[in-house]
């Protein structure tokens, strides 16, 4: 498999003497007979199956190696997303010990007014067709340069001479083996960082175990926001960075009143609270509101609940494999609103999955996509492709695993040293890279990433195209709320209701 | 409460029983005959629906011929399923279970490992036809209509030929049918490479309205437990047509008036409220009627 | 029936259970002073992952007894774990400063998983519900207790000072304390705690089931209404031991998020519940200790091959299973010790127990 092809050795350490399963072999010792025959074969294929495959730990070089522990769902649930981050994380690695490196680094305190590489000319004649389409067309003095090639030699093969070992388990989507592959990483394997998690229930479960040790962890995913724990970075888009501007956006190009369908979890009431808080503000009005718990998988009631009402548009915060089938049946039904999002699309790549034109009248805010026309992008891309063909799409998170990456190698070869401490150090720093998205920058107050967000719109065709960006959206809403892990470390969830704010506009019951 | 709205209501009712029958009958076939309980229906349902999907975008067939070579090609898995694994469990009904769990590990993960994380799915025709401010997918209604066929079918063969009769016998007293030269092993051979049949039908049918993944078929398998519960195992085909009835005319007002969350919880409650007074299912319930009025008869 | 003189030991060494005489209690005694020893060359990483497959153990052995016993099958063994791990979260997190709160925040747990245990067995068991219907009905329940719990998240969803989290989970459950001593899931402390759970519960259970009430259980699960007959209240003993093995499943619950300080609703869904009955149906429900060496051997399969055999684990696994079964179809300790002990008719311990 090619997904394999980066430096693993067939491992042959499993050891059948500590099988607590030996108790078995008791029973079988004196026995020749054909059962007892057939026991021992299954043994030994057992034991072959567990210790001959590829075991996804390298061989060490002459320099210790830097050693990567990785969680990321390859089966259940979510292996759709988590072997796409798999491979981002591949392919960051790979690049980071063959000698390359994003370009970016320590940048001061960050921000566009200071830190802005203005474009020497308009972007791109292909953004600016986009961009014309409609929307608040972006400055063009204030988009990076799309084309240079910010992928660049760091000098080294590795980092501070170090290779970086990928430790990768598969923790099948299920909580408690997520825990107890953290615990085995952290004490078994002593990885110097862990990348772990899709869903945020799984975040949740071994967010505690990396404090509990103070092990350096990156989530690296489109989440309801809110974290700040002083062990964890988070390098995926946030409510702030995304339901904001495509409310903005779609009530400007549709109208004012908005109908939210939501995932009944987490994720959903929070992005759901999101919206009917800003909505006020945006002078629009949330005028019907569905919590669709996860298990559901037919929308017929919910469709004609939608229909009743009648919205402009609808705010779509539906998740999973059993919600995803929302878009056909909705399509079959001869739905035609339009729908904005945070996550659908970027995230699930829906509109490769579902036949045209489910999809159509589509917008969603993402902080990468694989359509992004951008020559950099482009070649990201291409450098994808060439290490995993079959992928079928390159989405939001598989990026967001990729920058990880490369951010953690930057930090510490700017820390000069793997101490996790130090590292964490060094990413309070004020530091960034230039993402294939474009510029992303690790604010040290919530250790959250600025984010360069592009609206992607989706038509008749699923033919996806950027109709409006914003280069530089920052983490905010922590910082209001006065969390700053430099100063203050700590480590909790904030949730809106802690928010005085989402209180003023909260409405009386359930839609 | 306008007509449009009632319309509407219909119309979601209709496409909840079809969901519910088209999920649950062939779980319930098997579990009425052969009386086991088959963990690797889901995948059968999501073998059903790569079949149908891959054999569209790669041989390029019409889609009906696709579902029905999903429907074949599921119901030959489904017997062969049986002749190597399921028949050496009739003594034992648990090891059926570990069994069928082992291969629906195997099947979803193996499908991973093979065709990705996700496929394309095949595209719907698209008809809708509208009533007042409600509009509605033709395809949906196609699918409650197939669903009843597949019920009167099943009615007709259980109720009206010499196989249904070996059938129903096999199920009674399976002892006393091969004293009388019915040939059980065939009868469940047949049994359960016709539920699996269904379950690749299922899966083929749904392919154009859902997502194609792996796991897929868990979608199918929570709502297709609880109708077989509801509907019992004492007549499989009585019991899963007034099962899903019931339950849809529970959940689809609750889904439609106070959202689906109450729906979901209505239709769970639903179910522990039936099993409390009909332990036997609904389909147990009209047994016990009928034997108790035969019994009435004889004395 | 029985005589009712026979002492703790010989009650114990009963026919019941696979394993008896000399031998294997010399071996059982020497596994069990292996297993007290290991903290002294384990690490305390291997010591933790032990304990993580040895919690499962009280789960996997109550439903030995409801089931391979009673004859009862459940697949809500897991709903009655969450449940104690969310009501151990519950008021252990409001009773942080309360020296020995966490002891009665576990007792809690069990008492809240037994009683709706007895509820619930009460309406089926007098009910007479039978057959698949129990084990369906359980799914049904646990499935109505993960959607609900899954929307809890938001602070109108709090008991106390505690967040019920929602699909996200309950977070920063406090370990176990007894005295001083914090029983985290990475301490040599919790280690021995899972270990005497394990090997308590299996001799309890072994009495238990060796014991008059046992053969009483063993003759309802084989006929019922022979059993009534005899003048036993068989629905009172059904739901005596249904809440046993509830209470079981309550104590791994609160050993579990003792050990990884969260639990989730998804601890109560599809995958969740049926894992108990395959550990079960793998060793073989008609013995206790078949039970307990296929739970851990299996949690310690599926996490070698988690970390291993990578997106392989569940393809082996399934694998695994489906032959299993299929060369051992009645469990394969149980298959195994059946046939070896065949193979020994001049066996001490078949002479030395005469039949009940």
């Amino acid at each position: 498999m090619n997904a394999k092809q980066c430096d693993y050795e067939a491992g042959s350490t499993g050891q059948l003497n500590s099988n607590p399963g030996s108790e078995v072999e008791h029973l079988e010792t004196d026995g020749e007979s054909r059962r007892s025959f057939l026991k021992k074969m299954i043994v030994a294929s057992a034991a072959t199956a567990v210790t001959g495959f590829p075991y996804t730990r390298a061989q060490a070089a002459e320099n210790p190696s830097i050693k990567f522990g990785l969680l990321e769902d390859r089966s259940g649930n979510f292996a759709i997303f988590g072997i796409n981050k798999w491979h981002g994380t591949q392919l960051a690695l790979k690049e980071i010990n063959e000698g390359w490196t994003l370009e970016g680094g320590v940048q001061g305190p960050g921000g566009p007014g200071v830190f802005a590489k203005v474009a020497p000319k308009p972007p791109t004649e292909n953004i600016k067709e986009i961009v014309n389409r409609g929307g608040d067309e972006t400055k063009d003095d204030t988009v990076w340069n799309e084309e240079d090639e910010y992928l660049v030699k760091s000098g080294e093969n590795g980092v501070l001479g170090r290779q970086l070992e990928l430790i990768s388990p598969d923790p099948e989507s299920d909580n408690s083996q997520f825990q107890s592959l953290a615990r085995r990483l952290i004490l078994e394997d002593k990885v110097d960082v862990i990348m772990a998690g899709f869903a945020s229930a799984e975040r949740e479960a071994i967010r505690p175990i990396m404090d509990q040790n103070k092990m350096l962890y990156f989530y690296n995913n489109q989440y309801e926001g809110g974290v700040a724990d002083k062990y964890t970075f988070c390098t995926g888009a946030i409510p702030e960075q995304q339901i904001v501007p495509v409310m903005q956006y779609m009530i400007k190009n549709f109208g004012p009143k908005i109908y939210t369908l939501a995932a009944d979890y987490n994720f959903g009431q929070l992005s759901a609270a999101w919206t009917r808080a800003m909505a006020p503000i945006l002078s629009a009005e949330v005028i019907g509101e569905e919590f669709i718990p996860l298990s559901v998988s037919q929308f017929a009631s919910s469709i004609s609940r939608i229909q009743e009402a009648k919205p402009d548009w609808l705010m779509m915060y539906i998740t999973g494999q059993n919600h995803s089938n929302y878009y056909p049946q909705a399509d079959a039904a001869g739905v035609k609103i339009p729908m904005g999002s945070s996550i659908n699309i970027a995230q699930g790549y829906e509109h490769r999955r579902f036949k045209a034109p489910a999809l159509a009248r589509f917008h969603v805010t993402a902080s990468y996509m694989e359509e992004i026309p951008t020559p950099r992008n482009r070649k990201f891309v291409e450098r994808w492709r060439k290490m995993f063909p079959d992928e079928p799409y390159m989405a939001m998170e598989g990026h967001s695993a990729y920058v990880a990456t490369h951010l953690y190698a930057k930090a510490v070869r700017l820390a000069g040293t793997t101490d996790k401490e130090t590292v964490i150090k060094a990413l309070e720093s004020g530091i960034g890279v230039e993402a294939p998205s474009g510029w992303v920058f690790m604010d040290p107050a919530t250790h959250h990433l600025s984010q360069y967000i592009r609206l992607a719109s989706c038509n008749e065709q699923h033919d996806i195209s950027f109709v409006t960006e914003w280069p530089y959206i920052e983490p905010w809403w922590t910082r209001r709320l006065g969390v700053n892990l430099v100063r203050h470390p700590e480590s909790k969830q904030y949730i809106p209701d802690e928010d005085p704010f989402f209180k003023m506009f909260k409405k009386k019951g359930k839609g | 409460m306008s007509l449009g709205y009632l319309v509407s209501l219909l119309y979601q009712y209709a496409d909840s029983i079809a969901f519910l029958l088209l999920a649950a009958l062939g779980l319930m076939i098997i579990l009425g005959v052969v009386n086991v309980i088959n963990l690797a229906h889901g995948e059968l349902i999501m073998m059903g629906a790569y079949i149908t999907t891959l054999t569209y975008h790669r041989a390029h067939l019409p889609l009906p011929l696709c579902m029905a070579l999903s429907t074949i090609g599921v119901g030959l898995f489904g017997m062969l399923l049986e002749r190597f694994v399921i028949r050496r469990f009739y003594d034992d009904k648990l090891g059926a279970l570990v069994a069928t769990w082992g291969v629906s590990l195997i099947l979803s993960q193996g499908t991973l490992l093979v065709f990705g994380p996700s496929l394309e799915s095949v595209p719907l025709a698209a008809w809708t036809f509208s009533y007042g401010r409600y509009s509605f997918g033709g395809y949906r209604l196609l699918l409650f209509v197939i669903a009843i066929a597949i019920v009167l079918i099943a009615w007709w063969v259980f109720y009206h030929t010499r196989l249904g009769v070996r059938t129903r016998a096999t199920m009674q007293n399976a002892d006393m049918a091969r004293a009388l030269g019915v040939n059980t092993r065939d009868i469940y051979l047949l049994t359960f490479g016709v539920g699996s049949a269904l379950a690749g039908l299922t899966g083929a049918l749904y392919a154009p309205t859902t997502t194609i993944v792996p796991l897929m078929g868990n979608q199918f398998v929570d709502v297709a437990f609880i109708t077989v519960v509801v509907g019992g195992g004492a007549n499989p085909i009585v019991g899963a047509l007034t099962s899903a009835a019931l339950l849809s005319l529970i959940a689809t007002p609750l889904s439609s008036t106070l959202g689906t969350f109450s729906g979901r919880i209505g239709l769970l409650i639903a179910a522990l409220v039936v099993i409390r007074f009909l332990p036997r299912g609904i389909s147990g319930y009209f047994q016990d009627i009928r034997y108790r009025r035969m019994a009435r008869g004889v004395s | 029936m029985e005589r009712e003189d026979k002492r703790w030991w010989q009650v114990l060494n009963g026919p019941q259970e696979l394993g008896r005489g000399r031998v294997f209690w010399c071996l059982f005694t020497f596994a069990a002073l292996g297993l007290l020893a290991y903290p002294f060359v384990g690490s305390v990483f291997a010591l933790s992952n032990f304990a993580n497959f040895c919690l499962y153990v009280p789960m996997g052995l109550g439903l030995a007894l409801l089931w391979g016993y009673s004859g009862v099958l459940s697949f809500g063994q897991s709903a009655f774990f969450a449940i104690a791990g969310y009501v151990y979260g519950i008021i252990s997190g409001n009773l942080l400063d309360m020296p020995g709160g966490t002891l009665l925040a576990a007792a809690g747990a069990i008492a809240a998983s037994a009683a709706i245990a007895a509820a619930f067995g009460y309406f089926v068991f007098y009910g007479q519900v039978s057959g698949w219907i129990i084990p369906l009905l359980l799914l049904v329940l646990s499935l109505i207790l993960e959607t609900f719990m899954a929307q809890t998240a938001g602070y109108q969803w709090r008991v106390g000072s505690v967040l019920l989290g929602g699909y996200n989970g309950m977070t920063n459950i406090p370990s176990l304390q007894i005295g001083s001593s914090i029983f985290g899931g990475a301490s040599i402390g919790f280690y021995y705690l899972v270990v005497s759970a394990m090997l308590i519960t299996y001799l309890g259970l072994r009495l238990l089931v060796n014991s008059h009430y046992g053969h009483v259980v063993t003759g309802i699960r084989d006929d019922v209404e022979r059993t009534r007959m005899l003048g036993y209240n068989v629905n009172l003993m059904q739901i005596q031991v249904f809440v046993v093995a509830a209470a079981l499943a309550g104590l791994s619950g609160v050993l579990y998020v003792s050990w990884g300080n969260y639990i989730n609703p998804s601890s109560m869904g599809l995958l969740p519940a049926t894992l108990p009955v395959i550990w079960t149906a793998v060793g073989g429900r008609s013995s206790l200790l078949a039970v307990l060496l296929s739970t851990v051997t299996l949690r310690w399969l599926a996490d070698s091959l988690a970390v291993k055999g990578g997106e392989y684990a569940f393809l082996i696994m399934g694998i695994l299973l489906l032959v299993t079964m299929l060369f051992f179809p009645a469990g394969i300790v149980v298959t195994l010790a059946r046939h070896w002990l065949q193979r020994k008719p001049e066996r001490r311990d078949l002479k030395k127990n005469r039949a009940p």
